[in-house]
């Protein structure tokens, strides 16, 4: 008898483990995979789509607002241990800051989505013709956006992401040579290979002009490197009257709303954070980008501009911003001062027309007419032009406006140091810059 | 459909068994029908013992004694010998023998003796077939329903507390279904839930603690569900016995209840009633001094006069809650039947917070022949909630939250003409102003849950025991959380709406098989085989809306943003477990389990799990002279070794890198999460070693029970934070290593034993030392600890890791020029720190060691009982104080002495960024209860009886704790932030009157 229950019962285990055995694959159902998303066609778009996304969302939020706390365009408000450091700034400045964790993080991440796309679009078979080459262009766009935002607050870093948390660094020269490397790439296979409308249907959507954005950044970041000429050809192939920004949704706000409004954290500074010698009264701008009520020391400033609504688009660049590195191009590669002239004066007395309405409404420049004269005049175009774009730190430097150790009125870092978690595992992370 | 057929071929093939089963009846065919009449009554006293369940060996034919004792137990069999056990928990089972011949009526009169050091306890746990603890080679703990009858505790893990050694329950937040965390022998996870495994009658229980709403960190865990009242007992099983019966998911223990059942006989009712009173035991010292500065410049010290308030004069209230309890039991025939009602509604001494829980329960035991029975049971409960959020570990919405981030010269009462509550802070960004939390936002959570079980047992041949347990869990949890337009909260000013729901269906499939039998005179055998089908579906949604209309609450008043989660986890095992009794006194038990989980890779699936156990009953041996064993009566040497795993640590999908789908104004996108998968995970191994010793003095008065254990988890998993630079931020991975050593004991003593008089003193003792090491890069900070909880290498789990004070080399502090206190950093300059910040470990939440005492004195009809729990050596990190005694805030008490120029201006700001200064001794006795019961037995009642009792739940505390209470956590029940006072509500203090009624 108990030999048969015995049977029994042990086949009944042996169902039991046998018949559910292929239970043990669950899918998720909740979101793709590396698998799903690395190999197939619609994952590699999706992803290029993502990073659009990313950037224009978690990658501005972070690029856009913490160095301009430390830039002095905007003041931090908020009791928050992030807030309180990065308002303080300074040699104490601490390695745990998650604010510049965030950055660093963000722009890794940037980086290595763009790599992801690189590495993999042009194994499927299925992506072809001006779809391969636009999204391929348009993750090394991104790529360079990573890389030169990093060189705008870093000294060193790495120019490839590692899986095996041993990226290797180098200076924030040669990041920038890579970032403009990458997008002179991307001008020559564009130009081999224009984009797809396939490409600009499911990838680039409405107000994108891949090969203008690559000429505005490829500008910005010669710039940066003190590669006036390339500067001068890049910014001039840009199309001022293509309107390229950023779209968003109720899923995807636009995050200079969601920081100026929600979180709250920072306020703008009066004139737009620049020395009262430096801001010129009656410039238009100020009353686009800010809404002061009060005055004197009981005014209260808020974001408005490209922050005031929660699904408002944010430009991908300032067509003005073209005409502002021709100009200070010109005059770093010892140009003509009044081909110069001319196109600070343009960006100044616009009144109408802008196409994203940043008017500055000024009379003409009435100064010296000196390279050093005029220099000083492209920044403070630049700053109030391009409030809260983050390139305020950057020029500040690069401009060598007052500057930490001895002065912290314009900016209170030069650079920042690498984030703990960074150095935590990564031995080849370099020294922390002293300010 | 088609993932449906192993199932359906696994239920039909579970239904032919039991068809066959039913063919092989005529086998037991020719029987008479027997009656076995008696009377159970208590050595001691001589009092009728009612409840014993008396059953005949090796048959499913058992009944139970009446109210006044006695019992009918009637049975179809064929003539012959019989044993006949009596059993009921803390006496010690008898057994009597019974001969059945032409007489079908038998009398038969047993008295039983009181187990008082309960070492002869039946043990059905970790063992094939229900045991005596003595012959087990481990420690099992068992807590009666007797034990926690006037504890007056909310929930199941609540009662247990001070109740069992090894084990440390710490009550998270006193609100009134606030969250509890069990730990058993220490932590033994850092990804997963740190509880045990619950299992109520079979059934494998829900016990997480979802978030639904953002409620600062608090929240339930879902045995707050399950009404304490139905619980008949529980055994704890907190080392390697768990590993073969529950290897998979057992390595933080198990905890298996069983719920109370009919007896047959005619139906006796119970109900009772309870009222409670429950007020806040301490509040915070708060800032009286009437100036503030006028500014924050360091050399201005001009101040300005104000008003201060205390706020939580608007937040705490006294509050009042009642219980009520009826159940009804009863059978014949082969059937009992229990069924039982209860409603629980208490307020949280947070004003506008309450708990209201109801619940029916139904249990059937049928038996269809006298080899054969079944049961089935059912609870639907629905718990709900007014919450009130508190803590605020990312959300700065809560009433504590607004309380300590407020400047309390700022009148807090909403303006009267207007109804509008002002922000209660001069900064700024708006602060919650606490009464408008209280007043004006509308947190709730409901529960709608329903526990189902059957169970089939059959004793075909002698020996053999076979049982199948189905058991169902699904529960439905709906949290909505408002805040309306215009208001003082930092990030919601313009309203917030959130709707989240979770529905959870759990189904556990288990077949055990045993056989029992005596291969020779000195050696006895039981053999046990086993399986389980397990599975967990998961289905959770969650809208936030913001940007709300003026009226409308709901989701669809504002720009909603929703989120979806499926998850899907199947485990099955199966184990074969053999025991050898040697001559009653040398028992041997090794098994064997493999598990597989649908949570891992296809490598690291199937994992196989050893475990072996022995116990020697010295005092068995023939040279135990009856002198000895007047002193040292029993004398039991135990030891045991054995593997678990933990086979859901993980979510079910964590091993892959699952992008994040967005829609992108328009455009379908997904991109790259923070989490990176890894497809080689595997699951946390944990071995562990435990001897120890069950000793018995005095003819059984005293009994002490000591274990030593280690236990180390390798493979350990860890959410490690991956370098930036690889595009990632965290990855699970099989890394760190973890031990838990310690011992634990407790002693009862019964110095009193007489007739009318009985002193029971139970005492545990359990100290417990964990460590973890090989973490990558040495340190793992944790979320839910504002970044200052990490795993250190060498450090116990959870430690504070954090600044510290720059000192002098006599250890004075290192004061700047302007005399303020100062971190340490790496470098000296001119005398001062310099460079990059130091951390290093500050403070340690595990006590060294936990106690408890407890002194029950019944006399006549008068019972007292009174239990003290006590925690040593745990630190707490106190971030209120931290908050509260800073210039920015200010609220607190330890601000005055900046105000009154005792400490330089800027003191205050110093200290907040040093978090050594925030470490405090979190050492504390409590009263946990203290009961008085007077039992009457009036004449109306008849065999019946009434219970009348005044009971207190924590009404002191001696501890040097500034904080409102070292206990509660604002990280709730996460498994490695403990410790980590954040305005999290203190447990309250409660006073409890009730009667009880049963006949």
């Amino acid at each position: 008898m108990k030999n048969i229950y015995k049977i029994k019962a042990g086949l009944l285990l042996s169902i039991m483990l046998v018949a559910n055995s292929c239970k043990m694959d669950t899918v998720n159902l909740n979101a793709p995979t590396d698998a799903d998303v690395l190999t197939t066609r619609a994952g590699i778009i999706g992803l290029s789509v993502g990073l659009r996304q990313y950037y224009s969302t978690n990658g501005i939020a972070a690029s856009y607002f913490y160095p301009a706390v430390t830039g002095r365009e905007l003041q931090g408000v908020a009791t928050f241990t992030n807030v309180l450091e990065l308002e303080a700034g300074g040699t104490q400045f601490p390695t745990a800051n998650g604010s510049i964790l965030t950055l660093w993080a963000n722009m890794q991440k940037l980086m290595s989505m763009s790599e992801d796309i690189i590495a993999n679009a042009g194994k499927i078979s299925t992506l072809t013709g001006g779809t391969l080459s636009g999204v391929i262009a348009h993750a090394k766009l991104y790529k360079a956006i990573a890389l030169g935002t990093l060189a705008t607050s870093f000294e060193k870093s790495n120019i490839n992401t590692d899986k095996n948390g041993k990226a290797v660094f180098v200076t924030r020269q040669a990041v920038l040579a890579e970032a403009i490397r990458l997008l002179n790439e991307a001008i020559t296979e564009l130009n081999v290979t224009p984009v797809s409308a396939d490409f600009n249907t499911t990838v680039a959507g409405a107000n994108f002009n891949l090969k203008d954005v690559i000429y505005a950044f490829n500008a910005r970041y010669n710039l940066m490197a003190g590669n006036n000429t390339a500067a001068i050809t890049n910014a001039t192939a840009v199309n001022l009257n293509s309107k390229n920004q950023f779209g968003y949704s109720s899923v995807s706000v636009n995050p200079l709303w969601n920081t100026s409004s929600i979180l709250k954290y920072y306020v703008p500074r009066a004139g737009f954070g620049l020395p009262t010698s430096l801001f010129e009264a009656g410039d238009l701008r100020e009353a686009f980008y800010i809404t002061t009520t009060g005055s004197g020391t009981t005014a209260t400033r808020t974001l408005k501009g490209f922050a005031a609504e929660q699904l408002g688009s944010v430009p991908v660049y300032l067509p003005d911003e073209m005409k502002l590195i021709r100009a200070e191009a010109i005059l770093r590669s010892n140009g003509s001062t009044t081909d110069a002239l001319t196109l600070i004066n343009q960006v100044r007395t616009q009144t109408t027309g802008d196409i994203f309405g940043v008017n500055a409404g000024l009379p003409a420049y009435s100064g010296a007419e000196t390279k050093d004269a005029l220099l000083l005049e492209v920044y403070r175009q630049r700053a109030a032009e391009l409030y809260l774009t983050g390139q305020r730190v950057e020029d500040s430097r690069r401009f060598d406006r007052p500057g930490p150790p001895t002065n912290t009125t314009e900016r209170n870092r030069n650079f920042y140091p690498y984030p703990d978690q960074e150095r935590i595992t990564n031995p080849n992370t370099p020294a922390d810059p002293a300010i | 459909m088609k993932k449906n057929q192993p199932i359906k071929v696994f239920r039909l093939s579970l239904f032919i068994l039991f068809l066959s089963l039913f063919s092989v009846g005529s086998l037991f065919a020719q029987n008479t029908p027997y009656v076995i009449k008696g009377v159970v009554t208590d050595g001691r006293t001589n009092q009728p013992i009612p409840g014993v369940t008396i059953k005949v060996s090796n048959k499913v034919i058992e009944t139970s004694s009446t109210a006044s004792g006695s019992f009918e137990l009637r049975a179809s069999l064929p003539a012959g010998k019989y044993e006949l056990t009596f059993n009921y928990l803390g006496y010690t089972q008898k057994t009597a023998s019974v001969d059945l011949g032409s007489q079908s009526a038998v009398t038969l009169n047993v008295s039983l003796l009181e187990d008082l050091v309960r070492l002869n306890e039946i043990i059905v746990t970790g063992t094939s077939v229900a045991t005596s603890r003595k012959t087990l080679g481990n420690a099992i703990s068992t807590v009666g329903a007797k034990d926690f009858a006037n504890s007056n505790a909310n929930s199941i893990d609540q009662a247990l507390s001070g109740k069992i050694s090894g084990a440390q329950i710490t009550q998270n937040s006193g609100n009134p279904a606030g969250g509890i965390s069990v730990r058993l022998r220490g932590t033994s996870t850092v990804v997963g839930a740190a509880d045990p495994l619950y299992i109520i009658d079979g059934v494998i229980v829900n016990n997480s603690s979802t978030e639904l709403l953002d409620l600062g960190g608090y929240a339930q865990n879902r045995l707050v569900d399950i009404n304490p009242a139905d619980i008949e007992s529980m055994e704890i099983i907190k080392g390697a016995a768990a590993a073969a019966i529950y290897g998979s998911r057992a390595s933080n223990g198990v905890v298996q209840i069983f719920t109370k059942k009919g007896k047959e006989g005619k139906p006796q009712y119970n109900f009772s009633s309870t009222f409670k009173m429950s007020d806040v035991r301490k509040t915070l010292e708060t800032n009286t001094y009437p100036f503030r500065f006028t500014n924050t410049i360091a050399t201005d010290l001009s101040q300005v006069p104000v008003e201060r308030y205390d706020f939580q004069d608007g937040i705490f209230r006294n509050a009042y809650g009642t219980e009520n309890n009826l159940s009804v039991s009863g059978g014949g025939n082969g059937t009992q039947y229990f069924v039982s009602a209860n409603y629980l509604f208490n307020q949280g001494i947070i004003d506008q917070s309450d708990f209201s829980r109801v619940g029916a329960r139904a249990r059937v035991d049928q038996r269809l022949n006298d080899w054969l029975k079944i049961s089935a049971g059912m609870n639907y409960v629905l718990s709900s909630s007014h919450e009130i959020p508190n803590g605020g570990l990312n959300e700065a919405y809560g009433a504590l939250t607004g309380f300590i981030f407020s400047n309390n010269f700022i009148n807090p009462a909403a303006n009267p003409n207007t109804g509008v509550y002002p922000s209660t802070s001069n900064a700024a960004v708006q602060r919650t102003n606490p009464l408008e939390a209280i007043n004006r936002f509308d947190f709730q959570q409901r529960t709608s849950r329903f526990i189902g079980n059957f169970q089939a047992t059959a004793t075909p041949v002698k020996g053999l025991s076979i049982n199948y347990v189905l058991g169902y869990d699904n529960s439905n949890q709906i949290g909505t959380g408002y805040i309306p337009v215009g208001n003082t909260t930092p990030s919601y000013n313009a309203g917030y709406s959130r709707r989240a729901d979770k529905t959870s269906f759990l189904l556990n499939n288990d077949l055990n098989v045993s056989y029992q039998t005596k291969i020779a005179d000195w050696l006895e055998s039981t053999t046990g085989i086993g399986g389980t089908v397990q599975t967990e579906k998961i289905f959770q949604s969650g809208i936030t809306a913001t940007q709300l209309g003026l009226i409308g609450q709901t989701t669809n008043n504002g720009i909603a943003i929703p989120s979806e989660f499926r998850s899907d986890i199947n485990v099955m095992g199966a184990f074969v477990q053999q025991t050898f009794g040697i001559k009653e006194k040398i028992y041997l038990t090794g098994a064997a389990r493999y598990d597989v989980s649908s949570v891992f890779g296809t490598s690291n699936r199937g994992q196989f799990y050893p475990k072996v156990s022995a116990s020697y009953i010295l005092s068995n041996e023939k040279f135990w002279s009856s002198q000895l064993s007047n002193v040292l009566s029993s004398v039991k040497l135990r030891a045991s070794y054995g593997q678990a795993g933990n086979l859901t640590a993980i979510g079910a999908y964590d091993r892959y890198s699952s992008y994040i789908p967005v829609n992108s104004a328009g455009l379908p996108s997904v991109y790259s999460p923070t989490l990176l998968g890894n497809a080689g995970i595997k699951p946390e191994r944990q071995e562990e070693i435990e001897v120890g010793t069950d000793l018995s003095f005095f003819k059984g008065r005293l009994g002490v029970e000591f274990s030593y254990y280690k236990k180390e988890v390798k493979d350990l998993l860890l959410l490690a934070n991956l370098t930036p630079s690889t595009g990632y931020s965290s990855q699970y991975i099989n890394v760190g290593t973890m031990t838990n050593k310690g011992f634990e004991m407790m002693v009862r003593g019964v110095p009193v034993l007489t007739e009318k008089v009985k002193w029971d003193v139970i005492a545990t003792y359990s100290k417990n030392k964990n460590v973890v090491d090989n973490i990558p890069g040495g340190v793992l900070t944790f979320a839910g600890g504002f970044g200052q909880v990490a795993a250190v290498n060498g450090s116990p789990l959870g430690a504070f890791y954090a600044t510290y004070f720059a000192r002098n080399a006599d250890g004075s502090l290192l004061l700047t020029a302007g005399g303020l206190p100062q971190t340490e950093k790496v470098g000296r300059t001119g005398g001062q720190p310099s460079g990059a910040t130091l951390k290093k470990v500050i403070g340690d939440p595990n006590p060294d060691w936990i106690g408890s005492l407890i002194n029950e004195v019944s006399v006549g009809k008068f019972s007292f009982r009174a239990q003290l729990d006590g925690s040593f050596g745990a630190d707490v990190f106190n971030f209120t104080r931290r908050v509260g005694d800073r210039d920015l805030y200010g609220g607190l008490k330890g601000y005055e002495e900046e105000l009154k120029g005792q400490v330089p201006k800027g003191h205050s700001a110093a200290v907040f960024s040093i978090f050594e200064n925030w470490i405090e001794d979190g050492s504390f006795v409590k009263m946990r209860e203290l009961s008085v019961s007077y039992t009457l037995k009036p004449k109306f009642l008849k065999s019946g009886n009434m219970r009348v009792n005044l009971a207190g739940r924590n009404l002191f505390s001696i501890d040097k704790y500034s904080g409102y209470d070292p206990e509660v956590n604002a990280a709730g029940q996460s498994s490695a932030v403990r410790g980590f006072d954040f305005v999290e509500v203190p447990i309250p203090r409660q006073i409890i009157l009730g009667f009880n009624v049963n006949f």
